[in-house]
């Protein structure tokens, strides 16, 4: 009995409740969370900096759960959706040749297992956050009203221009068939 | 005169009434939905029926690659997931007879020990407070929540890490983590002591677990429980010692098994008892290896480009705090497996309830499924 | 106070002429203080409950960061939010259930307790009703209340809460004897059962610096006073004696089928039995209105203020109690009663009267 009225005197210093609105974590000194720099990797939103993406289509065969779904397609030679910006290199450096006309992730699948972050050549898919704090600060308070505003929708392209290449992609599926 | 009276009381016997532990309930742990026929107070018989956390986890392996499985068994035994990870990935690079370089053995083995710490605590906590002690349940957890914020600093996640690889682990340890992990265990040691004192030699909780529940060691055996409930049994039994998997037997650590100290052989006392002193045992063993870790060396060197191992089939088990966990995977030489089938400690602990809450009250089937430290998750799968 | 209304109303004419209206009158007068305070009782005693609880555990309870914004400055709004919800809560009474008997339930358990508050004593003079027999007319109706357990666990039709229902019956009623027979030791030392005397005979100093109450009086008496108060904690069913609203295996025992405004009246007779048992513990035992310091800080108002902190600190040691043992098997419950506390209770009178013949 000595012990729980030991505790209750210590309250100041024992205390481990985070009280939550007023006090975000991280808090290092009461040993809730670590500061950014000493992460090694976090489990928070994703998100997609859709500008250095190549299509390579690498992340959405590493995700577990089939959350993310992707559709890029070839843009003729003359053409440019400023938009999209699908001309030009990512940051990396790397010629970027497919136009990303659509990237879902639909965060109610998400497993928050980071498979997707791994195999990305140009780390354009990210969980947003600690070690990534330089590109976008951490976010873990992303819930939502609706279900469907759970799908994050990444890609630029305008809603005309998809449907031309949707329907350009469907006459040349049809032609391949024929 | 007497004789008369004998043979009357002899035929009256009371109507047996069924009961229904349902499936939400404060103190089943996970969906469990109980039948019990009592006789009063006393039970005769308990049919347990699992089913209502059934995720398919072995049907959809068959549709993902080895390495997209991972997550997919962290879920299994949520609390003890870095095990369950560990399990996997020695069961696959047994398959595809590869060797993990020093640094991720011993990286494996104090990550595994930390996980067998946290879901020690876990185990302990709730297994006061389905006796009714509210207060240790809730400083566990205070002491769970320092290793689950060291796992976040080392993988992001606090409960289902996805840490452990085949071939590897997914990252180095950051900086500064080793000297935050033996302030950790500086720490932890004397909390031991706490719990010690508040419940293990409580008078009032030795007189609710003390000789209830026993399973005798063949009755554990034949039902195949292994793990803390088969050492609270007496036997000497355990994977790490015995069957040795990674770096395990390079390290000191004891074996500790019930002896009846404060009631029978095998009782709930027994089994909680030898839990805690597992705890004593996993600091010892992440001290050493904490102190002989390299540090420098590539984790990610032995990972694998493509996971395509040959066909054929493997089963391996390893030691995960509940028991005796299997994994029997079969390949058919293409890089999704043809089947993974995961045994469960737990499922095996859960079927011999029915043998040994006989005669019991309904307090002490309470009692007894706390002591057992099944986890849904992992029955079902 | 019933008696200082009748004799205010005998002065009024109109009034005075119909002494069954004016008895009416004066009764209900004074009942709505004591039903106040009793609500006041359980909302102090439920955030200090839920305070207490939360600091011997680590963590904070109920917290606000001032007014309007959640829980008030140190969550003191909390029980306030409490009870608006359950008074707002909808009212459910299982198809199955016994109306009348899940109606009357809640009642019969509240009125046994509200009624014991009539011969509560909260000072020399400040009492609903000045009985002579005050202490046994407690003890009395605290029985009552097994009434309303059973009938609140038979009628909801639900077999969890027959068996709260039983296992409590049967607590209540086998720990009201060490209880009874504890306070029995008490009773020949000051010989009589009102409060007021029993008080009275605590005044003064022993060994000239203690204050001379029963509980120092002599070694029986002491383990007398531990007696009576783990019985009184088995009587009000706290833990570790809860087995019959044992959270973790009969979701909420008797008290399973009940919601809203229903339940809160348990929960208010619970605390309010609470009071009860410690106040009786602290009048008998601790001096009652007495200051611990004899001969200094006494008189009317200080009486109250002493009186009320000896219960509150007895309060305090329940729920310290509360959280700090896990809880005993009904077995174990009834074996602890019959083959320990009565013994040691009749051990303690006859102590007593030795020690008083004796040592007197």
């Amino acid at each position: 009995m000595k012990i729980t009225i030991g505790h209750m005197f210590k309250i100041k210093r024992g205390n481990v409740t985070l009280q939550y609105p007023v006090e975000r974590w991280p808090r290092p000194e009461r040993h809730i969370g670590f500061s950014a720099d000493s992460y090694n990797v976090i489990r928070s939103r994703l998100t997609v900096d859709v500008d250095d993406c190549i299509g390579c289509l690498k992340c959405q065969r590493a995700c577990p759960v089939s959350c993310i779904k992707i559709e890029t397609t070839k843009v003729e030679k003359g053409e440019d959706i400023s938009e999209a910006n699908h001309r030009g290199v990512t940051s990396n450096g790397t010629q970027k040749r497919l136009l990303v006309t659509r990237f879902d992730i639909d965060m109610t699948e998400c497993c928050y297992c980071n498979l997707c972050t791994y195999p990305c050549p140009e780390e354009c898919i990210f969980m947003v956050g600690g070690p990534n704090s330089s590109r976008r600060e951490i976010d873990y308070e992303f819930s939502e009203y609706d279900r469907n505003d759970m799908i994050y929708r990444f890609s630029k392209v305008p809603f005309d221009i998809l449907q031309k290449y949707a329907s350009a992609v469907e006459k040349s599926e049809v032609e391949e068939a024929t | 005169m007497g004789v008369v009276i004998e043979q009357e009381l002899g035929t009256v016997h009371g109507d047996e009434m069924i009961l229904n532990i349902g499936p939400q309930h404060p103190s089943t742990h996970g969906v469990l939905r109980l039948k019990v026929h009592t006789d009063g107070e006393i039970i005769t018989q308990i049919t347990p029926y699992i089913g209502y956390l059934h995720r398919c986890f072995e049907k959809h392996c068959e549709n993902l690659t080895y390495e997209q499985s991972i997550p997919y068994t962290d879920r299994c035994d949520y609390i003890g997931s870095m095990n369950n990870n560990f399990g996997y990935a020695v069961a696959v690079e047994q398959l595809m007879e590869t060797k993990v370089p020093e640094k991720v053995e011993y990286m494996r083995v104090i990550v595994a020990e930390m996980n067998r710490i946290a879901s020690h605590l876990l185990a302990l906590g709730t297994f006061g407070l389905d006796v009714g002690a509210f207060t240790p349940f809730l400083y566990c957890f205070r002491d769970r929540e320092r290793i689950l914020d060291l796992f976040e600093m080392l993988c992001g996640a606090r409960l289902l890490y996805n840490y452990i690889w085949i071939g590897g682990v997914s990252h180095d340890f950051p900086v500064g983590w080793v000297e935050k992990t033996y302030e950790f265990l500086d720490y932890f040691e004397p909390k031991i002591n706490e719990y010690n004192d508040l419940l293990t030699y409580n008078k009032i909780f030795i007189e609710r677990s003390a000789d209830v529940g026993v399973i005798p060691a063949d009755v554990a055996i034949s039902y195949g429980v292994t793990g803390p409930n088969l050492r609270g049994s007496g036997v000497r039994w355990d994977l790490r010692k015995d069957d040795p998997y990674g770096i395990y037997d390079r390290f000191e650590f004891d074996i500790p098994i019930g002896t009846g100290a404060m009631g029978s052989v095998g009782d709930c006392w027994d089994r909680y008892y030898v839990r805690v002193r597992e705890l004593e045992e996993c600091v010892k063993i992440i001290r050493q290896a904490l102190d002989v870790l390299p540090r420098d060396g590539d984790v990610h060197a032995a990972l694998p480009k493509k996971i395509r191992p040959k066909a054929g089939h493997v089963y391996s088990r390893t030691e995960s705090p509940r028991g005796d966990l299997g994994y029997y995977i079969a390949s058919d030489g293409s890089d999704i497996p043809s089947r993974i089938k995961m045994r469960s400690p737990a499922f095996t602990a859960l079927s011999c309830l029915n043998e040994i809450s006989r005669g019991w009250m309904i307090s002490d089937v309470i009692a007894i499924l706390g002591s057992l430290d099944i986890v849904l998750g992992e029955i079902d799968r | 106070m019933v008696d200082y209304f009748l004799e205010t109303f005998s002065e009024i004419t109109w009034l005075a002429s119909s002494p069954n209206l004016s008895f009416v009158l004066a009764v209900t007068l004074a009942g709505l203080p004591i039903f106040l305070f009793m609500a006041l009782n359980a909302l102090i005693a439920v955030y200090a409950e839920r305070k207490i609880s939360a600091f011997m555990q680590d963590r904070l309870g109920p917290m606000g960061q001032g007014v309007g914004l959640h829980a008030g400055k140190w969550g003191i709004l909390q029980t306030v939010a409490d009870a608006v919800k359950l008074i707002t809560k909808e009212d459910i009474i299982p198809a199955t259930a016994d109306r009348k008997l899940f109606i009357i339930a809640p009642f019969i358990l509240f009125t046994a307790s509200f009624t014991a508050f009539a011969a509560f004593p909260f000072n020399e003079y400040l009492m609903a009703a000045d009985f002579n027999i005050g202490l046994f007319y407690i003890l009395a109706m605290g029985s009552v209340g097994v009434i309303g357990i059973i009938l609140a666990g038979y009628s909801s039709n639900n077999k969890w809460s027959l068996y709260g229902a039983m296992r409590s019956a049967a607590q209540i009623v086998s720990y009201e004897i060490p209880a009874g027979l504890s306070l029995l030791s008490v009773i020949m030392l000051s010989g009589s059962l009102a409060f007021r005397d029993i008080v009275a005979a605590q005044t003064g100093t022993t060994l000239a610096i203690l204050p001379n109450w029963f509980i120092l009086d002599n070694p029986f008496t002491f383990i007398a006073f531990w007696i009576f108060f783990v019985a009184g904690v088995a009587e009000v069913n706290r833990t570790p004696f809860d087995l019959p609203e044992a959270e973790s295996e009969l979701v909420a025992g008797w008290m399973t089928e009940y919601s809203g405004m229903r339940w809160s009246f348990f929960f208010l007779t619970e605390y309010a039995n609470m009071f009860i048992v410690a106040g009786v513990a602290s009048l008998l035992f601790l001096g009652g209105w007495l200051s611990p310091i004899p001969g200094y800080l006494e008189g009317n108002l200080w009486g109250i203020f002493w009186l009320i902190s000896k219960v509150s600190f007895l309060i305090f040691v329940m729920m310290w109690f509360r959280w700090t043992f896990p809880r005993l098997r009904t077995d174990q419950l009834m074996r602890l009663c019959w083959k320990f506390f009565l013994p040691a209770s009749f051990v303690t009178i006859i102590g007593v009267g030795i020690w008083d013949l004796f040592v007197r």
